[in-house]
């Protein structure tokens, strides 16, 4: 078989091109189909995660959250959640519509069978458990870079970017709210971004509950728009109407009760007037804006 | 004999730099962490090792202060302890980091991000007050091991020690404050700073105890005090169970009944048994470090710790022994060629330096008191050596407390007086060395420097720098008081449009760039990213509020308001219209 210098330089570069292709391969075709993980598996961690679940919670009788007491606070605004666990069946499904609200990832299997789920909702004594936005918060205190802040509306708010994750918020949380991101959720394909509004957190930063900050501060953004155009009067103070997190939308039974503790007209007051409030008994003394309530209706 | 030890130091070193490459590269899921304990290992080796670190400075300066002679070379070799520990103990809370490359926020220096570190937290003290402890542990050192060229100089090391006998005492408190301030049961207490230092002394003790084995002498002074403050532990062990019901067996075994068989001649008079006691004791403490940090340490799974674990371990303990032996071979055989630059510990030299001070004080002047009698500090003279310096020190510590009260609260981190007071001390012991060398050096000439030892103090002098920086926490900033109400501001005609360019180009264009399309290194720090300028979305703002932000400031953007006028302000939101209106081009 002859085959001269030019045919033989020619089909080696040949060779060399096609495998430069076939090393390329994986790089466009990530892009457009991706190993995004199915709506099936976060589905199925819910599950695991509720069979997991804590039986019990050890709650007391707390007084109506006021306003503020930190520096800067708002007098008007002080936003939180009462759960009602009259109510609440525990059925999971706050859980699940928080996951993809806010783009929580999913965990690989040997931290799911340790209990370690990203979920920023939690199942503890067959009720929703999340973040308690304190007044008066512990992890605040302790973080070094000030990646964990309170706005002045009374949310117990994160810097994903600012944070060095020295996990102090994690190791003074008395509750353990907070998860930490100990995998690269993007890179082992465990997380999808369901929610465009909300980015997808780095390897290496503490996350938890943000009580769906995105959607207040789109409705922030709203009502100043229709204020500069003249399209509302009606009143002039922004106090976060209409707004609902993503576990309240999402609770069959209206359990979840999400709203302005400053505002008379706000249904989270409405709801909880002549009812009993609780909260952890870790979290009594921090004013939580994230309570309990039973009892009375 | 060091030739071997740092050999074997290097066999354990090298696996654990492995590992240590492996855990920095994986992130902390690497070593065990638990859903409920966030640090593990690394931080129970940072809490062990500066314990050591502590013991080390802090028996030697006491012993100084307190007038208890240790000869030359035990307290060189604490010194020298004390910084290689220091090493390893600067490595782990660097290394247990989420995000690594981002270890500079926690420091406050200078404010060159525009952003307050938390000063109240704990981390930022420990940075602070660790930094200093280095550094003045460093000159504390260098000094001892110049007396021997310049007896002058030995003028200045009990001054020095009345300075470090605090500093360790107040910088291994904010350790222990580190997890005494938490919210875990287990930690909660106002006994910790105690409980800390008592364990830092007794592992110091008995690290010091396993040196001058492998140095091939005792004192057993060191050792009695180990046993002693073995009972010591044991009493706030037990004390801790009584309390809250929780021991850890394995460390009371190891470091609360084991070290009693010094009781025991036998043992106590083989170099082979003092080595075994002094090894149970660094065990049993790093194992009861190990179940502080972890108190679920044991009862989650069949091994609690794996392969990372044990190579931190190995890289820690490895790499102690070989740059500690590899400083002391290099030291003797640099600066003496003999061996005996540490010092003769036959008792002659202990005696010599006697004579040798009794005859100095003799020719300056003082009268040494005998022993056992009392001198009044005021006439002592260490507190004539210190007096100025430590002026200079309260001083300055002085002017920094007027500065931070009078500094406003920002983003809702107060930086309260309360918050500082962990960084008084520090800030009076760093400012008094610093003048009480400057001034020994070129007032009263009392040392000179070889070309290299200037070069030295030169990088020294620049480590203070940024030690000092460490402390200034930022400069002013107003909180963001931006709630949004419809009362427009009257605003006047707004400036023309070139000199609003040159103001957007001063002022705006760092962060917001030339053309509005931001400087996305700087942006990219914060969270939620801000929006690209673009003419619906200033329409949907609307133009008074846009004034009001430039003004008052909102979330990371700086408030304004001194430094541009209401006019100026309204005149940058057209050029911001014009900007969006050419970028839409």
């Amino acid at each position: 078989m002859g085959m001269d210098r030019r045919e033989f330089i020619k089909s080696c570069s040949l060779v060399a091109v096609m495998g430069l292709l076939f090393g390329c391969r994986k790089i466009p075709l990530e892009e457009l189909a991706g190993d995004l993980p199915s709506l099936k598996r976060f589905e199925d961690e819910v599950k695991l995660a509720l069979s997991q679940a804590k039986k019990s919670l050890d709650l007391v009788k707390i007084p109506t959250p006021g306003a503020l007491k930190i520096p800067g606070a708002s007098t008007l605004n002080r936003f939180g959640m009462a759960i009602d666990l009259d109510a609440c069946d525990g059925c999971g499904k706050c859980i699940l519509a928080c996951n993809l609200e806010n783009n929580v990832p999913l965990v690989p299997d040997e931290d799911a069978a340790r209990g370690r789920f990203m979920h920023w909702v939690d199942m503890r004594g067959s009720a929703p458990f999340m973040c308690a936005h304190c007044g008066n918060a512990p992890c605040e205190r302790v973080c070094p870079t000030g990646a964990a802040n309170h706005t002045p509306d009374g949310l117990s708010a994160m810097m994903y970017k600012r944070c060095t994750g020295s996990r102090f918020c994690g190791a003074n949380c008395p509750v353990q709210a907070r998860k930490f991101n100990f995998n690269d959720a993007q890179k082992l394909g465990l997380a999808r971004q369901f929610n465009r509004e909300v980015p997808l957190r780095d390897k290496g930063v503490m996350e938890k509950c943000s009580l769906c900050l995105h959607r207040l501060q789109n409705d922030r953004l709203d009502f100043k728009t229709k204020l500069t155009v003249g399209a509302t009067t009606a009143d002039a103070e922004w106090r976060g109407r209409g707004v609902k997190t993503a576990c309240a939308e999402a609770c069959p039974k209206n359990a979840i009760i999400f709203g302005n503790w400053l505002d008379e007209k706000s249904p989270l007051v409405k709801l909880s007037k002549n009812r009993e409030l609780y909260a952890p008994r870790e979290l009594a003394d921090l004013d939580p804006s994230v309570v309990f309530m039973r009892g009375r209706r | 004999m060091f030739k071997y030890l740092m050999l074997a130091g290097l066999a354990l070193f090298l696996p654990g730099l492995y590992a240590l490459g492996y855990s920095i590269f994986e992130g902390p899921s690497a070593w065990m962490v638990d859903s409920r304990t966030f640090w593990g290992t690394p931080i129970s080796l940072f809490v062990f090792w500066i314990g050591l670190a502590h013991a080390g400075t802090l028996l030697s300066a006491i012993f100084l202060a307190l007038d208890i002679k240790l000869d030359r070379r035990t307290a060189l070799i604490a010194e020298l302890s004390t910084l290689v520990c220091l090493v390893f103990a600067g490595i782990f809370p660097l290394m247990h980091l989420g995000v690594v490359e981002n270890f500079y926020m926690v420091m406050p220096l200078l404010d060159a991000r525009g952003n307050f570190a938390n000063v109240g937290s704990p981390l930022v003290w420990d940075f602070c007050c660790i930094a200093v402890y280095a550094l003045l542990s460093l000159v504390f050192f260098m000094t001892h091991l110049k007396t021997r060229e310049i007896p002058a100089l030995d003028k200045y090391r009990k001054p020095m020690a009345w300075l470090l006998f605090p500093l360790v005492l107040w910088v291994h408190t904010v350790v222990s404050l580190d997890f005494a301030t938490a919210f875990v049961p287990e930690w909660c207490g106002a006994f910790f700073p105690v409980y800390f230092i008592a364990g830092a002394i007794f592992s110091g003790l008995a690290l010091m105890n396993l040196l001058l084995c492998s140095e091939g002498y005792r004192v057993r002074l060191l050792e009695r005090l180990q046993l002693i403050f073995s009972w010591f532990m044991c009493a706030i062990w037990v004390w801790d169970l009584m309390l809250k019901g929780s021991l850890c067996t394995s460390a009371f075994i190891f470091a609360g009944v084991l070290p009693q068989f010094r009781m025991i001649a036998v043992i106590r008079e083989n170099k082979w048994g003092r080595i075994a006691l002094s090894l149970s004791v660094l065990i049993g403490l790093f194992l009861e470090r190990l179940y502080i940090v972890s108190p679920e340490f044991g009862s989650y799974a069949a091994s609690p710790l794996n392969w990372i674990d044990w190579g931190l371990i190995a890289f820690s303990v490895g790499g102690f022994v070989l740059l500690f032996f590899g400083i002391r071979r290099y030291l003797s055989w640099k600066m003496e060629g003999a061996g005996s630059y540490f010092g003769e510990v036959d008792g002659t030299d202990l005696a010599d330096a006697e004579q040798q001070e009794l005859e100095k004080e003799g020719a300056r002047g003082i009268e040494k008191p005998k022993k056992g009698f009392y001198i009044q500090p005021w006439a002592s003279e260490e507190y004539h050596v210190l007096r100025l310096p430590l002026l200079v020190g309260f001083a300055i510590a002085l002017v920094y407390s007027i500065w931070v009260l009078s500094q406003s609260v920002f983003a809702n981190v107060e930086f309260s007086f309360a918050n500082i007071v962990p960084l008084l001390y520090p800030v009076i012991a760093l400012v008094t060395t610093v003048t009480l060398y400057l001034r020994a050096y070129f007032v009263e000439h009392a040392f000179t420097l070889h070309r290299h030892e200037k070069w030295m103090a030169a990088i020294l002098l620049v480590l203070v720098a940024a030690c000092a920086g460490t402390f200034f926490a930022g400069g002013s900033s107003q909180n963001s008081t931006n709630t949004i109400d419809s009362q427009s501001i009257g605003v006047d005609a707004p400036i023309s449009q070139s000199h609003a360019r040159l103001l957007w180009n001063a002022r705006c264009a760092t962060c917001h760039g030339v053309k509005g399309n931001f400087n996305e290194k700087f942006v990219r720090e914060f969270y939620p990213v801000p929006q690209k300028l673009d003419v619906q979305r200033l329409d949907s703002l609307g133009a008074d509020s846009l004034v009001k932000v430039i003004l008052n400031g909102r979330a990371n953007m700086n408030a304004y308001a001194g430094r541009l006028t209401p006019e100026e302000a309204h005149g940058l939101v057209n050029y911001m219209y014009s900007l969006a209106k050419e970028g839409e081009k």
